[in-house]
Order: structure tokens, then C-alpha cells, then sequence
């Protein structure tokens, strides 16, 4: 037997899980190689030494932690709307909101972009004062809709004198 | 109660389900993570991620399969990952701590010396091992499983655990070799 078969087989010779016919050559070579002897008594002291180490038990602070796991999972699941967030598919719309933040930001926090601001200050309230119109317009509306109706009420009124005439009774 | 109706309870929500199921398994993932990794610290929050990943794929759980089997197979696949995630930061173990050797094995004074000696030099000799030995010693030596359920575990033929193991164990006895060779 070879040092190599030897080491292959060292541990289904710990574990009595060998043949008797391997057993026998490993008991010859034993005998016969000082190197292997030492091995094997080194390898029997790792094997002991692993063997030995117990359990390790786990602190109460870990334990509750693991105990709040489904809590946690109820009261944060933002999982779902993260992942819908940086799914590829978005990656184009992302990388285009960036790019449009970053021209605002320049154009809000530069110096330079003073002219712009003003534009969009002017923009801003020419479309406040036409909201301002249309809303004013939509209050007329409103009034001449109210008197239509109480004219087409007079006028249904006239239509039926008999019910008037027992209501002036 | 059955190991399957606990598991159905905790995907129904059942009050007192997945405390069971923790009392049941937090223990040994967290010996596992230890002797793994190496630090306690670190163990807690890989412990707790491992759980995590467990609530969250709990539905994806076959019944047909044994559960103990499935989470260990989970345990591996995570603490292998996140070592080769994160390999370069891993590179120390905790302190060798009497508190993980069992009280009770302790004979003379000079003997119990040495084997703490060689107990504290095995502990660190395990970060010497690639994750895939580490792991296949952790579960034979340490977590005291049969090579065939490694085999389920591990995902690999019968022939190449045994290998395994073994190669694992002949480095460590390198490592003690190593270091009575420098203590001598």
C-alpha cells in the first residue's frame, strides 16, 4: 500500500467503514511507515478535537429577534415596491429622470440659470391669472345657468293652470 | 406536533408557529454559522438572515421533502455564498472559547491542557479550509450527519462527501502537525 492510498483511506479506518482486506494492508503499512503512524495520530487528535466541539446556544436578544421576523416582514413589506422599482425594464425611465433632475438643479442652484427662473416665474403666473379667468368665467356660467332654470320652472308653471289655480286656493 | 403541520401553520399565520419552528432549529443554525465563520457576532446576524430567507421561501417549501434537509441545504447555500461575497473580511476567527468545548471530557490536568491546546488549534485550523471542506467537516464532525444525508445536503454523490470529509480532516491534521512541529 502507497502513503497516498494510505491518506485516502484514514478515515473510513477511523469510522470502521473499511474492508477487512484494506484494514489489514493499512495495519501492515502502519508497521512499516513511520511518517503514516504519525499521521494517523495526528489525524485521530483533529477528528477527536472536532468532535468535541458542542452546540452553541443562541442569547435571548438573537432569539427575540428571530421570534419578530414575521412582524417585521408585516410592517415593512416595501420588498415588492423596491423590486418593481429597479427592475430593468425601468432602467431607461430612471436613468431619464436623473438626467432631468440634474437640468432643474442646474437651473435652480446656478446663477446663471437667473433669466430661466424669470421666464419660468412669468410662465407660472400667466397661467395662475388664466386659471384665475377661466374659474371667474366658469362663476358666470354658473349664475346664467341658475336663472335658466328658474325661468324654465315659470315656465312649466304656466303650463299647467289648473294645478295653479288649486295651489292659489 | 408534525414538523409539516408546524411548517403549514406558519404560512397560515398561526399564532405561536414560527416561535415553535425557531425553538426547534435557531440552536443548530447558529452553531452551525458560528463554527463556520468564526465569530459570534457575526454568527447572530447570519443566523438571522438565514431565517429571513427561510420566512420569505417558505411557500416555495414541498412538502414531499424532509424539511430538515431543506433548511440545512438553505443554511449551506447562504454561508458559502456570503463567504465568497465577502471572503477578504473573513480572514479571523473569534478567540478559541472555552464555553463551545462540553465540560464533562476534561480528564487529568495535563491532559485536558493538551486537548484544549489542540481543540483551540483545530478551531482556528478551520478557517484554513475552503468554504466547500469547512462545510462538509462542520456537518459530518460537528453536526454529526450521516454521509448520506450530507450527500442530500451538499447536492453531491456519496463518493465525493466521503472524499471530501476526508481531505478536510488530513489538512487539519496538517495544521496541528504544523503547529507541534513549531511547539516542539
Amino acid at each position: 500500500m502507497t502513503c497516498e492510498r494510505f491518506e485516502e483511506l484514514l478515515s473510513a479506518y477511523l469510522e470502521g467503514e473499511i474492508s477487512p482486506a484494506d484494514k489489514l494492508e493499512m495495519e501492515a503499512h502502519l508497521a512499516a511507515c513511520p511518517a503514516c503512524a504519525g499521521l494517523l495520530v495526528l489525524f485521530r487528535e483533529a477528528h477527536e478535537a472536532l468532535t468535541s466541539f458542542a452546540e452553541v446556544e443562541p442569547g435571548p436578544d438573537l432569539m427575540a429577534k428571530l421570534y419578530a421576523i414575521p412582524l417585521k416582514k408585516r410592517f415593512f413589506n416595501f420588498k415588492p415596491v423596491f423590486t418593481f422599482l429597479v427592475r430593468p425594464d425601468l432602467q431607461p425611465v430612471m436613468a431619464a429622470l436623473s438626467v432631468f433632475f440634474i437640468a432643474v438643479s442646474f437651473v435652480f442652484f446656478l446663477p446663471q440659470g437667473h433669466d430661466t427662473r424669470k421666464a419660468i416665474n412669468r410662465q407660472l403666473h400667466l397661467g395662475y391669472g388664466q386659471v384665475e379667468k377661466l374659474y371667474a368665467k366658469a362663476g358666470s356660467v354658473t349664475d346664467e345657468l341658475g336663472s335658466l332654470k328658474n325661468t324654465v320652472v315659470d315656465s312649466l308653471k304656466t303650463l299647467n293652470p289648473a294645478k295653479d289655480q288649486e295651489e292659489k286656493r | 406536533m408534525e414538523l409539516n403541520t408546524i411548517v403549514k401553520e406558519c404560512l397560515e399565520g398561526r399564532q405561536g408557529a414560527w416561535e415553535t419552528l425557531m425553538d426547534m432549529y435557531a440552536k443548530r443554525i447558529f452553531s452551525m454559522a458560528y463554527q463556520f465563520c468564526g465569530s459570534r457576532q457575526e454568527a447572530e446576524d447570519l443566523t438571522q438572515e438565514i431565517f429571513l430567507k427561510l420566512y420569505n421561501s417558505l411557500a416555495k417549501f414541498d412538502f414531499q421533502r424532509n424539511f430538515t434537509a431543506w433548511l440545512l441545504t438553505l443554511t449551506k447555500n447562504y454561508l458559502i455564498d456570503e463567504y465568497r461575497r465577502t471572503r477578504w473580511e473573513k480572514t479571523q476567527r473569534d478567540e478559541f472559547d472555552e464555553r463551545i468545548l462540553p465540560q464533562t471530557s476534561l480528564a487529568g490536568p495535563e491532559e485536558s491542557l493538551d486537548r484544549r491546546e489542540t481543540r483551540a488549534v483545530i478551531w482556528e485550523g478551520l478557517n484554513r479550509l475552503s468554504s466547500e471542506m469547512r462545510m462538509a467537516v462542520i456537518l459530518r464532525d460537528l453536526q454529526g450527519k450521516s454521509y448520506e444525508e450530507m450527500a442530500g445536503i451538499l447536492g453531491l454523490p456519496l463518493g465525493t462527501v466521503k472524499s471530501r470529509v476526508n481531505r478536510a480532516r488530513l489538512a487539519l491534521a496538517e495544521v496541528l502537525k504544523d503547529k507541534k512541529g513549531v511547539l516542539s
